[in-house]
């Protein structure tokens, strides 16, 4: 039984081998696949502690556009590890039939590792690409999976590279050439030679010529049959091959990163076919993330009693949306930069958010913002003291110069630079000194 | 002179390792711990399964099928030349990682009530890739045959 799977594993790889089934080809995919993962994760954590700060954590508010940037960045290089991910994983894909499959507790781990980084990265990068258009097909949650994951994959990546660091030294550079995708030694090629257990004895005194008898029993069997299938056709030229697959590769990344990041980068918004957001459309020319009818904001919102309360203490202050208006008015243009990757950059009007908060309290104070939303993980948010401090940060009451549409937060907003669009409060309700 | 540098190299690498291999056991227990402290024993078995099945998804059903198509195109090599047969094959592989990039899109297109999101026609844009893939690839095909033609004759 052992010898007959050692037989069929050692067949496995033999017919699944091909010549840009290569360690070269390995580690070239390999470090364009590690420097995305890198960035997905460099970018990720920056979003992530933007939305949940170590208390002593304080960000750059300039330059205004810098999370659009990362967090474009970060969608766009996760798109584009799916063909990488896959091309890393068609140079590797003779190592699954390895014999013997295990050969002490080191190569378990080893191999243990590889499960669970393939396996955490393909979920990685497919959960993110779902959350790009809020589709959520899966029984947990997605922004603590995606942070735990990325931990798990940063974490098995290292274990795989100090794993392979000798034949990722090896093949780091071209000089050093490609080893032969698959190669056997004596002790393989003869139980790959042996004849099959099953194979009928020739009848005595009709001697089979030995060539014969092995073609004969190699194809004997329906998996020996599929092999020989497999070695009859014509091998393929290598140096074409290795070629093809690279040029695949590039081709495909240039293909999914030029059809979708329109959604992202301005440049390119001709070329958007795919992305699942569109920028310059919606309400007041913006897209919308969270609509009016989802945050269940449709009455609160248009309540003609409505008034933002600004407290400190026992101190609290409330201003009409009239009232507001007739403050002295700030215009900037800012982007909503969304955590799902598109952004959009906007005309803004209303009063400074250091001007409202001076009337109860000195500079250099954080707030905890509420919104009018019935519920959600973003009804109640905090502000860090360098947006309250930042001049460009508005309670925004008009946008593209016209009313503040009720999916993009009327009555009054809040929009600073260099926020998460999630933590860009709509329909503002009550702000509060910490 | 060459055998203490191999005793340095050997050092140095066994020092990569231990670093690599450190960094790699602690970014598993970050993940592992910030699972357990924010997902339930059932979340958490529902990120196995994914991962699982993502596994055999690319392992028992893509990686074969496309190691079977792989195989009959070589066997239509001995018809087609192979520089046009390698063109199709890398025309194939791009427009069927779109398509599966795509395709969830066209799903849940059905599904949402947010009109900003998934704004466009996703199938039929689809259909319309696949078009110019072919063009695209046809073209190619031809330049390729034509400058083929063109080297051997000079050869000769």
């Amino acid at each position: 039984m052992g010898i007959m799977l050692r037989r069929l594993l050692l067949n496995m790889q033999r017919a699944v081998a091909a010549p840009s089934r290569n360690p070269r080809l390995a580690v070239v995919i390999g470090r364009l696949l590690a420097t995305a993962f890198l960035v997905c994760f460099g970018t990720g954590l920056y979003s992530h502690f933007l939305q949940e700060p170590l208390p002593w954590m304080h960000f750059p508010t300039q330059p205004s556009n810098l999370y659009q940037y990362t967090q474009g960045i970060h969608i766009t290089a996760g798109i584009a590890c799916f063909p990488l991910l896959f091309g890393k994983l068609y140079t590797v894909f003779p190592n699954l039939f390895e014999t013997p499959p295990i050969t002490g507790i080191g190569s378990l781990l080893a191999r243990a590792s590889i499960a669970v980084f393939v396996g955490a990265s393909l979920v990685e990068i497919t959960i993110g690409l779902l959350n790009t258009f809020q589709f959520y097909p899966w029984p947990f949650g997605f922004r603590e999976v995606h942070f735990a994951l990325s931990f798990v994959i940063i974490g098995s990546l290292a274990i795989h590279i100090a794993v392979k660091l000798p034949i990722i030294a090896r093949y780091w550079r071209k000089r050093d050439g490609y080893r032969p995708e698959v190669s056997f030694d004596a002790d393989e090629q003869s139980a790959l030679d042996a004849p099959l257990i099953d194979v009928p004895r020739p009848v005595l005194g009709t001697p089979l010529e030995p060539v014969a008898s092995k073609v004969a029993s190699q194809a004997s069997g329906l998996t020996g049959r599929v092999f020989a299938w497999i070695d009859g056709t014509p091998r393929p030229q290598p140096r074409t091959s290795r070629r093809t697959f690279l040029a695949t590769v590039g081709a495909s990344v240039a293909a999914v990163v030029l059809l979708t990041a329109g959604q992202s980068f301005a440049v390119l918004k001709p070329f958007n076919v795919f992305a699942p957001r569109e920028k310059g459309i919606g309400p007041n020319q913006v897209p919308v993330n969270r609509t009016a009818m989802a945050a269940q904001v449709t009455d609160t919102a248009m309540d003609a009693a409505w008034a933002l309360r600004i407290t400190n203490g026992t101190t609290t202050v409330a201003f009409t949306r009239a009232e507001l208006l007739a403050m002295p008015q700030t215009t900037v243009n800012l982007p909503i930069a969304c955590v799902e990757g598109w952004s959009q950059m906007a005309t803004w009007s209303g009063v400074r958010l250091h001007d409202l908060v001076g009337r109860v309290a000195p500079d250099g104070a954080a707030l905890r913002i509420t919104s009018l939303e019935k519920e959600g993980g973003y009804r109640v948010t905090q502000m860090g003291s360098e947006y309250v401090s930042d001049l460009s940060t508005l309670v925004a009451l008009t946008l593209n110069g016209e009313t503040l549409d009720i999916d993009h937060g009327y009555p009054a907003r809040m929009i600073a630079p260099g926020r998460p669009g999630v933590l860009q409060t709509k329909w503002l309700d009550h702000v509060e000194v910490m | 002179m060459r055998e203490v540098d191999d005793v340095g190299d050997i050092r140095r690498f066994r020092l990569a390792r231990a670093i690599l291999i450190g960094v790699g056991v602690l970014g598993l227990l970050l993940g592992a711990i910030e699972l357990v402290m924010k997902q339930t024993p059932i979340q958490i078995v529902g990120v196995a399964v994914w991962m699982l099945g993502a596994i055999i998804l690319h392992d028992a059903i893509l990686s074969p099928l496309v190691l079977g198509i792989s195989v009959l195109a070589r066997r239509a090599g001995h018809r087609v030349s192979k520089g046009v047969l390698a063109i199709m094959q890398g025309a194939v592989v791009v427009g069927s990682i779109m398509t599966l990039l795509v395709v969830p899109e066209v799903y849940a297109k059905t599904l949402g009530p947010n009109p900003t999101v998934l704004t466009f026609d996703y199938a039929q844009r689809l259909g319309v890739m696949w078009l110019v893939i072919a063009a695209l690839t046809a073209l190619t095909c031809i330049l390729y045959t034509r400058r083929a033609a063109k080297n051997r004759l000079q050869r000769q």
